[in-house]
């Protein structure tokens, strides 16, 4: 079972809150929830919407076909009625609105929607765009949002301007009085968010004001809920797991859409750790600095590594572009130092607030010269938290940057899940060769068969550290030969990672492995490509979905033995050239026969990717994306 | 731990008569009669004949050579990881007020309990003697095709007005006074810089030795030179003070402390207050892990978001 709600405005008009206060009262009736925030690079007044499913069963995509739309103002009805099925609730007083009187549109959304709406022979206000809809067979709900505002704050005794934010509540509660469950939920969760007396009254007054007159659309029961489960959107998951992992050190520059993660952090400075030494339970600090630029960042973080603490940055693309001086002499020194890439839309400033993943290719090569870097991408909100602490465990093995990435569809997606699916227990750390007690002036590049020699940190033995070619002391070496040795280290690293590292645990597979179909896919599609695969499967369609979780060293074996029985191999990824695509043909030799691509910035539904292999498999070697406002 | 049982330093490259030795020996002799402990000590350099210091030294030390203007960055990467380290930053005016001016000006901010030794020779001698931030204008040393059209940066006011609490100056060829200086600004607790005037004998044939020997003098003669901030109410007076002293420069060129204010919190204790665990934490010793098994428990964190 599954249900799409979106909920649209202004920014700053409470979009995101009104998407948590439902999110949360659907979650403690028992539901899983997966949910995307969209929004423009601007602080008030640009359309943002956050659309969610809702499932009996973990969700891990969003719909293109929206079952319950709530808005606040005429814009979202203007950029979302088409994509609905089921009801709009809108607000009374935008009825009369004309789309040309609507500034905060951009033109080109506005000139395609009145060529829409006139094809149609209608004309361009709010009530010609719900007259079509109508005539599609879905339902209005209309709301006085000005009448429920003046209502409430009479009945609390507070003047209007106090009892504003009674409009969203409004929105909120005809939603949920949709979904049939019993209203304490809603309440509870309108509780928690408002704390303040009279904030938790005015709202609970308008909630059950308008949850009286609207009958269930769907009969959702409670439904029973074994274990913890947490909301967690990526960055906090992706800052959970750093924290978990040991994180000691954490620098960053200011960027969307990854800020946001430095900032949890910083509020969680200090965590509680068992203090192995006396078995207590004690403090420990977590230093964040916000640098003055992203080059300092990664420098800083370097520098820290040195010391033996764990050590990140998080960044985007632009900041990412800046890194690439500070990663090459992290690849140069050996320094075990995490980079966490939210990815949105490049190149330059690009799409700042939008998704993407046009920087895989980037994220390899990332700086001149050749030296390893391990890239590693998650695919959910469990694997962004799981991956952060693999990170740092890479990191520390081979002694060389670590990129994780995570895009914008998952930083500021979130999801409902259990928390025994983190795998606590399980998750171990691996410092590789560090050395506790070294002696004297140590050779910090000692050669060695694989390549990793013995590691010491800063303030336990005379240790060099150059960004110039050196030899194992860490002195500037030029001579030819050291050279060939040194240069031959550092790469034999990123073999020694390959032969070590199981192929199984860098590529996740699922469905049919005896399916003629295969699916390459990797980082936040996934979820849209299990969906749209499960739903072929259920029609007779079989497909084995291969999801790529290190791009650096590559799974090739792997990869190459399970595409070699497949007739249709389809890539679906969110970039034009088929990034993934690339690799594999690199490495493996085969090529996809089809791709599915998408770079409007938004993330992918599973019903367009349904689509999309379908119009594959008829044939169509590159199949388009456009979906999402 | 054990010193070393052989200690072969580095081979030095720098060109004969180069001010980077005065620097180097002065470094030195602040360390050793600081006594400091030789493994606590971390000296990270930038890029230029400068940034080869750390390899060249002749005790015991860890080095940090970095890149080009980030000096700065991993110095406080390391030392915030580590506050027990005696962290000292060798790096050039190109490094420092050129490609990393940023960064400069940042640190300053932060006020991270380190020395900043700044290598200021007027060139950028490793790549053929272009000018430098602090070659003034109208200046054609060397190498340079037509008199230098930037004005310069003044390391002195540029560091008072970005918050370093410790501003002094000295002379290459005056090891004494410099490692006096090296010593009070590794003792200062809070960002300490010390900009060394320093010829370049191969690319800045306007500042030489002799060009400096002559108009050098010493701040500490100048009677009534009280250059330290007791009380927070003197800051702006002997900023300002500072800021008027750094701009004398011709025939007379004074060396020594011209800012320290103690008053300035340091970065750590910024930290401290917000962490306080982080007083008695160093983050470099905290054991994060147990056997392989994490240490840290975050049930509390995934408490908050519960539903």
């Amino acid at each position: 079972m599954k249900i799409s709600w979106e909920i649209g405005g202004a920014q700053g008009a409470g979009v995101d809150t009104s998407a948590n206060i439902f999110g949360a009262a659907v979650a403690s009736a028992g539901y899983y929830i997966y949910g995307n925030r969209e929004y423009y690079s601007n602080i008030k007044g640009r359309h943002s919407y956050f659309n969610l499913t809702i499932s009996d069963k973990r969700a891990r995509s969003i719909s293109s076909v929206v079952d319950i739309l709530a808005t606040f103002d005429a814009e979202t009805v203007f950029q979302h009625f088409t994509e609905v099925r089921g009801v709009i609730i809108y607000n009374k007083g935008v009825k009369d609105t004309k789309l040309d009187r609507v500034q905060s549109m951009e033109p080109e959304i506005q000139e395609r929607v009145k060529e829409f709406l006139e094809s149609k022979g209608l004309g361009t206000t709010v009530a010609d765009a719900l007259k079509y809809v109508e005539s599609k067979g879905v339902k209005l709900i209309e709301l006085d949002y000005d009448e429920i505002v003046k209502k409430t704050a009479e009945s609390v005794g507070v003047p209007m301007s106090v009892a504003e934010r009674a409009k969203n509540t409004a929105a909120i509660a005809a939603s949920y009085a949709l979904t049939g469950l019993k209203k304490d939920y809603l309440m509870d969760a309108l509780k928690k968010t408002f704390k303040q007396e009279t904030f938790v009254k005015i709202n609970s007054i308008a909630a059950e004001m308008v949850m009286a007159g609207i009958k269930p659309m769907f009969q959702l029961k409670e439904l029973p809920k074994q274990g913890r489960r947490i909301q967690v959107d990526g960055n906090t998951a992706v800052a959970m797991g750093k924290i978990f992992a040991g994180l000691s050190f954490q620098s960053y520059y200011p960027i969307t859409p990854a800020s946001d993660e430095s900032v949890y952090i910083e509020a969680h400075q200090e965590v509680m750790a068992v203090d192995p030494e006396t078995g207590d339970k004690r403090k420990r600090p977590i230093v964040v600095v916000q640098s003055e630029d992203e080059l300092a960042a990664i420098n800083m973080a370097s520098g820290a590594a040195l010391t033996g603490v764990r050590a990140a940055t998080a960044t985007s693309g632009p900041g990412f572009s800046l890194m690439a001086e500070g990663i090459g002499w992290a690849g140069m020194n050996e320094v075990p130092v995490v980079v966490t890439y939210y990815i949105r839309g490049g190149p330059s400033t690009g799409q700042p607030t939008r998704t993407s993943q046009a920087d895989l290719l980037f994220a390899m090569h990332v700086g001149h010269g050749e030296f390893p870097r391990i890239v590693i991408a998650s695919s959910d909100h469990v694997e962004a938290f799981q991956d952060a602490v693999w990170a740092f465990n890479l990191a520390e093995r081979y002694q060389t940057p670590v990129i994780h990435l995570v895009e914008k569809a998952i930083a500021n997606a979130y999801s409902i899940f259990d928390v025994s699916e983190l795998e606590l227990d399980r998750l171990r750390a691996e410092r590789g060769k560090l050395v506790e007690t070294p002696d004297g002036e140590f050779q910090r590049f000692k050669f060695t068969e694989d390549g990793i020699s013995p590691r010491v940190v800063l303030g336990k033995a005379y240790v060099f550290y150059t960004g110039d070619e050196h030899n194992e002391l860490g002195h500037i070496s030029e001579d030819s030969e050291n050279r060939i040795k040194m240069y031959e280290k550092r790469l034999l690293k990123l073999r020694t990672a390959d032969r070590e590292i199981p192929e199984e645990e860098r590529i996740k597979v699922h469905g049919d492995a005896d399916a003629r179909i295969a699916v390459i896919t990797w980082g936040s599609p996934k979820g849209a490509v299990l969906d749209s695969v499960e739903q072929l499967s259920g029609e007779g369609v079989k497909a084995q979905v291969i999801q790529i979780r290190m791009f650096n060293p590559f799974p090739k074996n792997l990869v190459k033995k399970l595409l070699s029985n497949k007739e249709v191999i389809i890539d679906v990824e969110g970039n034009y050239e088929g990034q993934a695509g690339v690799i594999t043909k690199l490495a493996t030799g085969i090529e996809p026969t089809n791709y599915i691509l998408k770079w409007n910035g938004r993330p992918m539904t599973w019903d367009e990717v349904y689509d999309g292999i379908k119009l594959a498999l008829k044939g169509e070697k590159r199949v388009v994306l456009h979906g999402g406002a | 731990m054990a010193v070393p049982k052989v200690w072969i330093p580095e081979w030095n490259d720098w060109c004969p008569g180069c001010g980077n030795f005065g620097i180097i020996n002065a470094e030195q002799q602040a360390l050793s009669e600081l006594g400091l402990t030789p493994e606590d000590v971390v000296v990270v350099s930038g890029i230029g004949c400068s940034g080869k210091t750390p390899h060249f030294f002749r005790l015991p030390i860890s080095g940090v050579h970095t890149l080009h203007g980030r000096a700065l960055t991993f110095a406080t990467g390391i030392k915030l990881s580590n506050p027990e380290l005696t962290v000292i930053v060798n790096a050039g005016d190109g490094d420092q007020l050129g490609i990393g001016a940023g960064h400069f000006v940042n640190a300053g901010r932060r006020n991270v309990d380190m020395l900043v030794i700044l290598h200021d020779n007027g060139v950028y001698g490793l790549t053929k003697g272009q000018a430098s931030p602090t070659l003034r204008r109208g200046e054609k040393t060397k190498s340079l095709p037509r008199p230098n059209i930037n004005d310069n940066v003044n390391p002195i006011a540029l560091a008072i007005s970005s918050g370093y609490t410790f501003v002094a100056r000295s002379y290459a060829y005056d090891v004494k006074h410099l490692k006096e200086m090296i010593k009070a600004g590794i003792k200062h607790k809070g960002l300490a810089l010390i900009d060394v005037l320093q010829p370049c004998p191969t690319y800045n044939d306007i500042h030489t030795k002799e060009y400096y020997d002559k108009r050098v003098y010493k701040l500490e003669t100048e009677p009534g030179w009280d250059p330290v901030v007791r009380k927070p109410e003197e800051e702006g007076e002997k900023m300002a003070k500072a800021m008027l002293k750094s701009l004398e420069w011709g025939e007379r060129i004074p060396i020594g402390l011209f800012y320290q204010n103690e008053l300035v919190p340091s970065y750590e204790e910024r930290i401290a207050t917000n962490a306080p665990s982080y007083k008695d934490r160093n983050p470099s010793k905290v054991r994060f892990e147990d056997a392989g098994r994490y240490t840290t428990i975050i049930d509390d964190i995934l408490k908050e978001k519960e539903i």
